[in-house]
């Protein structure tokens, strides 16, 4: 049973350059998949790639088990909402929509009537009159949207569609993706650089670091389970500890800062391994003294950053052979007691302590 | 200061619209040759240039020439452009020193440089010469109102274009023309102006038989200084006026008594 999408072997240079390396990825119909790193990363191109407008330097894009790389890109039936949106600015919104529609010679009245009820999906019942510049930026993206979708396309690609819309409507355009993306079972590829993006909107998060695949998996196992340094740190806050396997069977490691640390059950820990150990901030706890059945350290408090209802306490721990920065994440509540240059006790439990092989 | 700096701009205003202005009384004078203030009004003039074929002939020359050079010059610029915009190749720098040179160039040295080449094509005195000469003088204009249109434009739209089914050619069809529309007007205009008020060259190659409009008219301001001229000029000073005002007000029109569309209603229904 073969993957309704998939990419084989997939890479990029340009001249002696390398934008993409051996990137092999498989989505099933009707999945959300969110490509998500840091600009430069590869994400774009392969998004590109998959549209048709870069071509791969080695490697086949399959719809459904047929080869698509061949095709140019209006052959490929690929709906694309790009960062900027892309709508045509001396075309109404309801011939942005019936565009697709016009181009695939739809019969002109009942172009304009599916055009209008897919406005009326996306909410915009009623504006299809407006031209691109009447609209607000939330419209416009909704706009973008009903023309990608229109037409029925086997793939909808959406290039950091958010990234220009300010917080609250873009939280709102979030869900509103997801419920139309849904309501029409259209396979998905997002494309953004926003974690919280990524983890609020996929089935599923491919994360890519340095023209490769870092990690495939659903938001929860990227953040619970990185696979890579990477990964740990790119997505949300978290505590990365540089140590050497002392003893498998007894899961202990050797780091300069924290000396022995116990970490959590895991099949990757091999004797004298040099590992990376991550504790999320909201795994640790503060308190004035060390609190038994849990592994302490002290820390002296550096910057609290306070978002209200929670605040981020950075301090640093250490002993004589080294120190380090560590963050902790604190109730909003609690915060309330502590000072910057504060010594207290940092504690958490062993199975927070997650052993990622560098 | 606030009054020094308004007089000032009054001024300026009307020092460098005086020319125009005092144009205009001239042209409906009825003394026998420019002077102003004119002795006394009338007619006659409009009436002379409207019968006189010596001057009818040279503003039909001058539409033709003028026309002629828009079209040819509009074949060259347009792929000219999107070649040297869009694209990087060997010697794309070269080419485009090229295009623009005769805008460093005095026309007067190109005027004698054409003088002689077209001499031995047998182009000289004819329309066709001075087309081609005006076209090298316009290209360099048009080039550069396009390109900078196309430099603006967003490539994401014909991208987003091909996304949606459309193939290169219906991309261009359908978007990048009609985008680009105004500029091409614009680029198009001023390649019709650059020809229709160029005298230099037009003096040197038009001839008899091509003589245009600006050339009839420093022949006859040479050697009678027939009030015509005023005429000529006035109605030019008209044109151009509408040429500039037309366009907004016919826009401003347009949006006025834009009637709710077939889309609207097919929207709207419940």
């Amino acid at each position: 049973m073969t993957s309704y999408l998939q990419l084989t072997g997939i890479s990029k240079a340009y001249g002696d350059v390398t934008a993409l390396s051996k990137v092999d990825l498989s989505v099933e119909k009707g999945e959300f998949v969110t490509f998500l790193g840091p600009s430069g990363s590869g994400k774009t191109t392969t998004l590109m790639i998959i549209a048709g407008f870069e071509k791969a330097t080695t490697g086949d894009v399959l719809i459904g088990g047929h080869s698509i790389s061949a095709m140019a890109p209006h052959e490929r039936n690929i709906g694309i909402v790009f960062q900027n949106y892309g709508l045509f600015p001396h075309k109404t919104a309801i011939e942005n929509v019936y565009f697709p529609l016009q181009m695939r010679d739809m019969n002109r009245a009942n172009g304009l009537k599916k055009a209008a009820d897919m406005l009326g999906l996306v909410g915009l019942m009623g504006l299809g009159d407006r031209y691109p510049k009447e609209l607000s930026g939330g419209q416009q993206q909704r706009v973008a949207l009903a023309r990608a979708l229109v037409f029925e396309p086997s793939l909808l690609l959406l290039d950091e569609p958010l990234g220009a819309l300010d917080k609250n409507l873009r939280e709102q355009m979030q869900i509103e993706i997801k419920r139309i993306q849904r309501a029409l079972g259209v396979t998905t590829i997002f494309v953004t650089h926003d974690q919280t993006e990524a983890m609020s909107m996929s089935d599923r998060i491919v994360v890519f670091d340095a023209g490769r695949i870092q990690q495939v998996a659903t938001p929860l196992d990227i953040y619970h389970k990185p696979e890579a340094r990477f990964v740990a740190g790119f997505i949300g806050e978290s505590n990365l500890i540089e140590a050497v396997v002392v003893d498998p069977d007894k899961r202990t490691a050797s780091s300069a800062a924290l000396g022995e640390v116990e970490f959590a059950p895991t099949e990757k820990a091999m004797q004298g391994r040099p590992v990376t150990l991550m504790i999320r901030p909201e795994h640790m706890r503060l308190s004035r003294n060390p609190i038994e059945g849990r592994r302490n350290a002290r820390m002296t408090i550096e910057t609290i950053v306070n978002y209200g209802d929670n605040a981020l306490v950075i301090g640093n721990v250490g002993g004589k052979h080294g120190s380090m920065p560590m963050r902790v994440r604190v109730l909003g509540a609690d915060v309330v007691i502590l000072k910057e240059g504060d010594e207290c006790s940092v504690s958490w439990m062993p199975e927070a302590v997650y052993l990622i092989a560098s | 200061m606030n009054r020094f700096l308004i007089i000032l701009g009054i001024i300026a205003v009307v020092f460098v619209a005086a020319p125009l202005v005092i144009v205009i009384p001239m042209s409906f004078s009825n003394a026998r040759s420019l002077q102003f203030p004119p002795p006394g009004y009338g007619w006659g003039y409009y009436e002379a240039y409207f019968t006189d074929m010596r001057w009818l002939r040279p503003t039909y020359n001058s539409l033709i020439i003028a026309a002629g050079t828009t079209v040819l010059t509009m074949i060259l610029v347009v792929p000219a452009t999107f070649a040297l915009v869009r694209h990087r190749f060997a010697g794309k720098s070269i080419a485009d020193i090229m295009l623009l040179m005769p805008l460093a160039v005095p026309h007067i040295v190109m005027a004698v440089g054409y003088y002689s080449f077209f001499g031995a094509f047998g182009l000289v005195q004819t329309h066709l010469g001075v087309i081609l000469a005006h076209t090298c003088l316009s290209v360099p204009i048009a080039f550069l109102v396009l390109s900078a249109n196309l430099k603006g434009f967003d490539r994401t739209l014909e991208r987003a274009a091909q996304s949606l089914g459309a193939s290169p050619w219906r991309t261009f069809i359908h978007i990048t023309l009609p985008i680009l529309k105004p500029g091409l007007i614009i680029s198009a205009l001023f390649a019709f102006v650059q020809s229709f008020d160029e005298t230099v060259v037009a003096i040197f190659i038009s001839g008899r038989n091509a003589a245009t409009l600006p050339r009839k008219m420093f022949d006859s301001i040479r050697q009678e200084a027939d009030p015509v001229i005023a005429v000529v000029s006035t109605l030019l000073f008209v044109l151009v006026l509408i040429g500039i005002v037309a366009p907004p007000l016919w826009a401003a029109i347009r949006a006025r008594i834009k009637a709710p569309s077939a889309l609207s209603t097919i929207e709207k229904r419940p």
